[in-house]
């Protein structure tokens, strides 16, 4: 089986930003809860990195922020949970491992990304898996955005209980347009000789 | 001259019991452009989707009811006939599938196997064919409509097809990108069915046009006696085109047609 017409040839820059990025995560999810310090050190290093490349921070901020609610959830599991873990550090770590995939994946295209996954050997499946789901997420949000603006146009009420309602249809339908374009996005991959 | 497609009293119903062809039967020879016509669910698209294998789902060995260059669809030819049957969806980001435009192009030659070098010189070759070779490193989602459609259609031409089945190829296009396709199609030799809503185009690209309607084969012929008979095009949810019912200055005089209601029989 091939996949999607990933790229064969990565960038080797590519390779070594997945590399350091993961390396990175690693010494994160290492690092002794009695070195604090050293969660100091990390955070600096992506820091550092985030300026080397010239990233737009305001997006990137963003997305960490949009993803600070799973950083809070770690830290109240570490609160009410029994295994003694400090709530900061585990705050700590999640933050530097976000922030690091965050910025990879603000300085890699998926293309790239693909490409060097595909290199290291990854099944072809969830490569194939991965490039289909980042694809069809822009068309789905552009689908769920013009059924809410379709749902504002027609809602004349202020009632929350009701804006609730359609926005669970709304949802509702979402699901059932994605299992529909699946179907058919598989047709057209059959179609151009795809053989699962 | 040899059928590229042959339809041979092809009937189908979906497994919620809707019937959506019925006895069709006609075929399309080597190197002709056929439009097929008919008003929305008439099962346009359904046909189409047999000449490709799609449907139905579980194709069965003994079934004879679609040939391809003289093939049937069956599961034994069905890779061979997807070689040669190249098929354009209606929604170009049901097609468009991989991140980027050149990607998305080298699928087809990719499962056909080709050597890297020949992929990426069919990759070239049909962007260049589609106009789209400043592109080819896009992701697809920042693309227009009409330049998904012409990704599509590269996407096709990659795969070097001797039957273009094209659902729907001008809808939602701007004018612009409307004449810019349908001038890429005519310039394509290929055999041609074209399922569309767009009269003028069929007036344009195919001397021949099949009308379905509740999927039964209602009319076949010449495009213009079809298209200029009124009666029929009401119908069956159609309308007789702009471009059949006035002279235009742009057109030479052998263009301008009668404005007559023709009530003859419609050839079969």
């Amino acid at each position: 089986m091939k996949t999607a017409g990933i790229s064969r040839t990565p960038r080797i820059s590519s390779a070594i930003k997945v590399a350091g990025a993961i390396a990175l995560v690693l010494m994160a999810t290492l690092t002794p809860a009695s070195h604090p310090l050293w969660f100091a050190a990390e955070a600096a290093l992506v820091a550092a990195v985030v300026l080397g490349s010239r990233v737009p921070l305001r997006p990137l901020l963003r997305r960490l922020l949009m993803l600070s609610p799973f950083v809070a959830g770690a830290a109240l599991a570490a609160v009410l949970g029994s295994h003694g873990t400090d709530w900061r550090v585990l705050a700590a770590r999640s933050t530097v491992c976000l922030a690091t995939v965050i910025v990879l994946s603000q300085t890699t295209s998926i293309s790239e990304l693909l490409g060097v996954l595909r290199a290291a050997r990854v099944p072809s499946l969830l490569l194939t898996t991965l490039a289909l789901m980042h694809r069809y997420l822009f068309v789905l949000a552009d689908e769920s955005a013009r059924m809410g603006r379709a749902r504002t146009a027609r809602t004349f009420t202020r009632s929350r209980r009701f804006a609730w309602v359609t926005r669970a249809t709304v949802v509702g339908h979402l699901f059932v347009r994605a299992s529909e374009r699946a179907e058919r996005v598989y047709d057209a991959m059959c179609a151009r000789g795809w053989k699962a | 001259m040899n059928a590229a497609i042959e339809i041979l009293s092809l009937s189908f119903r979906y497994p919620d019991g809707t019937r959506a062809l019925s006895e069709v039967s006609f075929r399309v020879a080597e190197g002709e452009c056929v439009g097929l016509l008919g008003p929305n669910g008439s099962g346009k698209s359904t046909l189409l989707h047999h000449l490709n294998g799609i449907l139905p789902e579980r194709l069965q060995a003994e079934a004879r009811a679609v040939l391809i260059e003289g093939r049937a669809v069956t599961p034994q030819n069905v890779s061979a006939i997807r070689r040669r049957a190249g098929l354009l969806f209606q929604d170009p980001d049901d097609q468009l599938f991989c991140s980027t435009v050149s990607e998305d192009v080298a699928f087809g030659p990719e499962q056909l196997g080709l050597p890297a070098g020949e992929v990426e010189t069919r990759v070239r070759g049909a962007l260049e064919q589609v106009g789209l070779s400043d592109l080819a490193g896009r992701p697809p989602h920042h693309l227009s409509t009409g330049e998904k459609r012409r990704a599509c259609l590269a996407g096709v031409l990659a795969c070097s097809p001797g039957i273009l089945v094209l659902d729907e190829p001008t809808s939602g296009l701007d004018p612009r990108g409307r004449r810019e396709l349908i001038a890429l199609l005519r310039d394509i030799p290929a055999t041609k069915l074209i399922a569309t809503h767009d009269l003028e185009l069929v007036v344009e690209l195919c001397p021949r046009s099949v009308i379905l309607d509740r999927g039964r084969v209602v009319a076949d012929g010449p495009t213009r006696t079809l298209l200029n008979d009124e009666a029929l095009m009401l119908a069956h949810g159609l309308e007789r085109p702009h471009v059949l019912q006035h002279s235009h200055p742009h057109l030479g005089a052998d263009r301008v047609e009668p404005l007559s209601r023709s009530s003859e029989a419609v050839p079969r």
